[in-house]
């Protein structure tokens, strides 16, 4: 997907959503972010340029979990985390992986390969190794990033709770979190604005309140939806069985 | 051993060397044709002949040496024909202080006169009697050579594995042994041992075909052979001419090579 | 609270370690083993007393000094090598079954030793007689770069398109060596059947003294990659994610496995097997963390290259085997059992 004109930005302490419908630019937009694809524009993050930052500097700041990463070799789960912490593996620094793992909720998991782990956990293993690069989320004054790509794409409806609360914990610290999302209600749970794209374009970024209304959403993924806001129960969506 | 080999030399005070590697069928033979045979001790994996020598330790092929193999038995000579190797294992050996004689290598006449002079040299005996004798068996064979008035033109195959016919090309020698018998050697146009196809082989219109006397595809039955459309239609295949010969024998290039050529002579001419 | 390393359960990295010192002591036995083994008996013990008595055999002298240290010397840095290169090649192609033919340096080093074989007489004279040794190097090395450039598009490498490209070459060379082949006489015939089983019967330490150079700063700086393959484990994207030059690894791991193992082809031939079988069995025993794969790797390759070549001459001495007989006949059993005793389909 090719993306025109699309502004973006996202501020440290938020949780920023990228939603739209499939083949609307999210993935694009995301590797444009994470500095993966080349592109014709400018990405600053802490006011630096992406395109000239040396890779170990980007991995300082920011840290991205992909949509599915397969492993070519049998690594244990903590091996797996450990990959995070980069060089230079202290004793305290060895623990943080542990403390990772718990995080997700896999404490007991350091010793089991990581391939006999099934989807979800994998994923939850992922996002542990993730948050091991930047596990602090201001360093030197300086916020750090998470850039999740569809972070709770395969897990079952507790643990996609329990990740979009590290996401939010991570970014109440003061850090950064971007997050491609497929699923509306926990985006309206969850992020502090939301960014919808369609056809590679930006069709409305704000707040969620202001974002998911019925007419942006229905205009952007051609069907017919409904925003409940319940006085007691916050935002949560009911889309229409008929398209428009 | 050092106390051996002490012993020895204080026994034997013209300092002739006694033990003996010899490397390359033709050396080997030429070494027990100069009566020479108690002095080897080890040999290469091609000599074969004269029989007897077979159960002397075999230090391998002769282009693939290990140094340490070849030191390990105990040598004071090594004779060796022409292209041993590899290099380093040989200059290993030269390090050693054990002279190491390499033998010229050339299928001809002069070739395996040159031979027999340089073995009798590197080992202090006087070759000339076996060159003469040698000598005088190549005229023979150039006697029957001169009688013949319609040379044949032979063919040699080197084996029929599977239909696919190896024949000896230019350069060979058995082309050499085919022309020193009085023949001509029918496969012609390309150098070495080749697979000839049957159009060529059609054209090439062998009289007799000549085989190596083994087991195997080497040693494939007449009907056999001649069951290919290409050699049925020969000449060859009319009068069932089939030579077969030791290997050894024929392709050796040592002293037996004018027996080899008047042998063949009278195979192909009936002698 | 404060956790020591080792104490996390699935941290292999102290089995790794431990198997590091027992691998170096392992080698150290395989070495005296070497050395005190061979055709002409020369026993370490007699040299040893002969020496501290000043009254060496000077036979004995050449056949330790001058044969048997050389090729020990040479069996340690090639089975490193291979072992290395394997464990470098199978890391940058995220694949267990990779190895340094992946790249076409098999084929551009088969090829060059055969052009070498066949049409020796036509080179310079200056190449003179390592002209086998040359023209495989320099083979190994011209097909590396050739399948570098046909691969990299605008500073980044493909190494699918790597693979297939050396698909390619490997053919094309295959087919080259088949021309060759038909061309040569008896005599080459039987060279090119031996160069392509491997030896280390010519070992000298001339020998050694050209291979050092090629092989000891790749064995040297291999662990340098191992933070990098260990990320590419996790796909490039996740790679450079982490902050990896994810292009300079490729690069530096393809100029390494080139020189290695271009530099062993050239000096003993085509020896198979090491570069598969090390590696995996490291896998098995202390995990794919190629910070101590590589190290670990390189030891276990010179210990069991040594052990074959220790088979190798003492067998039908004092006629000795390639080689690469012998470690295909030993290394491919072991390695169906490993594979056969192995539960479930992750063991790769």
């Amino acid at each position: 997907m090719i993306l025109h004109g699309v502004s973006f930005d996202a501020r440290p302490g938020h949780l920023t959503a990228i939603v739209g419908p499939n083949g609307s630019g999210k993935t694009t937009l995301m590797r444009a972010i994470t500095a993966e694809t080349p592109f014709d524009g400018h990405v600053a993050m802490n006011g630096t340029d992406i395109a000239s930052a040396k890779p170990w500097q980007l991995a300082a700041i920011r840290a991205v979990l992909p949509q599915a990463t397969p492993l070519a070799f049998p690594f244990t789960v903590i091996e797996v985390v450990r990959l995070g912490l980069g060089s230079g593996i202290s004793a305290a620094r060895g623990h943080l992986a542990q403390q990772a793992l718990a995080r997700v909720g896999l404490q007991g998991y350091e010793g089991r390969m990581y391939q006999d782990l099934s989807g979800g956990e994998q994923q939850r293993a992922q996002l542990a190794r993730v948050l091991a690069q930047v596990w602090e989320p201001v360093l030197d004054g300086q916020p750090r990033w998470l850039l999740l790509d569809e972070p709770v794409s395969s897990l079952d409806i507790g643990h996609q709770l329990i990740v979009m609360q590290i996401a939010r914990d991570f970014a109440d610290a003061g850090g950064g979190v971007v997050a491609v999302m497929h699923d509306l209600n926990l985006t309206a749970m969850f992020a502090d604005r939301v960014a919808l794209l369609a056809e590679g374009r930006m069709v409305a970024q704000g707040t969620p309140a202001g974002v998911l209304t019925d007419a942006n959403l229905s205009c952007a993924y051609r069907c017919r939806v409904r925003v409940n806001t319940p006085p007691d129960a916050g935002t949560w969506l009911v889309p229409h069985a008929a398209s428009v | 051993m050092r106390a051996l080999a002490f012993l020895l030399l204080t026994a034997l005070p013209c300092a002739a060397q006694d033990r003996i590697v010899s490397l390359g069928g033709s050396v080997s033979e030429i070494v027990a044709a100069l009566g020479a045979e108690d002095r080897l001790i080890a040999r290469d994996s091609t000599t074969l002949f004269p029989e007897s020598l077979t159960a002397l330790p075999d230090v391998g092929y002769v282009r693939a040496l290990s140094p340490e193999g070849v030191l390990s038995v105990g040598p004071d000579m090594i004779l060796a024909e022409d292209g041993a190797g590899p290099v380093e294992a040989v200059e290993a050996l030269q390090q050693a202080g054990i002279p190491f004689v390499s033998i010229p290598e050339d299928p001809s006449p002069q070739g395996v006169l040159a031979k027999i002079r340089a073995v009798g040299e590197a080992l202090d005996i006087d070759a000339e009697p076996l060159a003469a004798q040698v000598a005088a068996g190549f005229d023979r064979a150039a006697t029957a050579r001169a009688d013949v008035t319609e040379p044949k033109k032979v063919l040699f195959i080197l084996s029929a594995q599977g239909g696919r016919l190896m024949v000896g090309g230019e350069h060979t020698a058995a082309g050499a042994i085919i022309e020193l018998a009085g023949g001509i050697n029918a496969a012609t146009g390309f150098d070495g041992y080749k697979p000839m196809t049957d159009e060529a082989i059609l054209t090439a219109a062998p009289d007799v075909i000549l085989m190596m006397d083994r087991g195997g595809d080497h040693g494939a039955a007449n009907e056999v052979l001649f069951a290919q459309a290409a050699l049925g239609a020969s000449p060859a295949a009319k009068t069932d001419a089939v030579v077969r010969m030791d290997g050894l024998l024929l392709l050796g290039f040592g002293p037996r090579t004018p027996d080899a050529a008047i042998q063949l002579h009278d195979a192909i001419y009936g002698g | 609270m404060v956790a020591i390393a080792g104490c996390i359960p699935g941290d292999r990295s102290d089995r790794a370690r431990r198997l590091f010192f027992w691998l170096l002591a392992g080698l150290a036995a395989v070495a005296v083993l070497s050395v005190g083994t061979g055709a002409s008996g020369v026993s370490v013990m007699d040299a040893a007393q002969g020496w501290l008595a000043g009254n060496l055999d000077p036979r004995d002298e050449l056949v330790l000094m001058s044969i048997r240290l050389p090729r020990l010397a040479l069996g340690m840095l090639i089975g490193a090598a291979l072992a290395v290169s394997g464990a470098v090649m199978q890391g940058l192609f995220r694949n267990p079954l990779a190895d340094p033919g992946v790249v076409g340096v098999g084929a551009g080093a088969s090829l060059g030793a055969v052009f070498a074989i066949v049409l020796g007489g036509m080179l310079p004279a200056w190449v003179g007689q390592h002209t086998v040794s040359f023209m495989a190097f320099a083979g190994a090395g011209g097909s590396t770069l050739l399948l570098y450039r046909v691969a990299t598009r605008s500073g980044r490498t493909s190494v699918a398109t790597m693979l297939l490209a050396g698909i390619a070459l490997g053919a094309l060379a295959a087919a080259m060596v088949g021309v060759m082949t038909y061309m040569a006489d008896d005599r080459q015939l039987r060279d090119l059947t031996f160069w392509g089983m491997g030896s280390l019967a010519g070992a000298s330490w001339a020998k050694v003294g050209a291979a050092i150079p090629l092989i000891l700063p790749a064995i040297l700086l291999s662990p340098l990659l191992a933070r990098g393959l260990n990320g590419l484990a996790l796909g490039e994207a996740a790679a450079g994610h982490m902050g990896l030059p994810v292009q300079r690894i490729k690069l530096l791991a393809i100029l390494a496995v080139a020189a290695a193992t271009g530099a062993s082809v050239a000096v003993s031939g085509g020896i198979g097997f090491i570069g598969i079988v090390v590696p995996h069995l490291l896998r098995l025993g202390s995990g794919p963390d190629h910070r101590w794969l590589l190290p670990n790797a390189a030891v276990l390759g010179a210990v069991l290259l040594c052990l074959a070549d220790i088979v190798a001459r003492m067998i039908v001495a004092p006629a000795e085997l390639p080689i690469g007989i012998v470690t295909a006949i030993l290394g491919a059993p072991v390695f169906l059992w490993i594979l056969l005793s192995r539960k479930g389909v992750g063991a790769l």
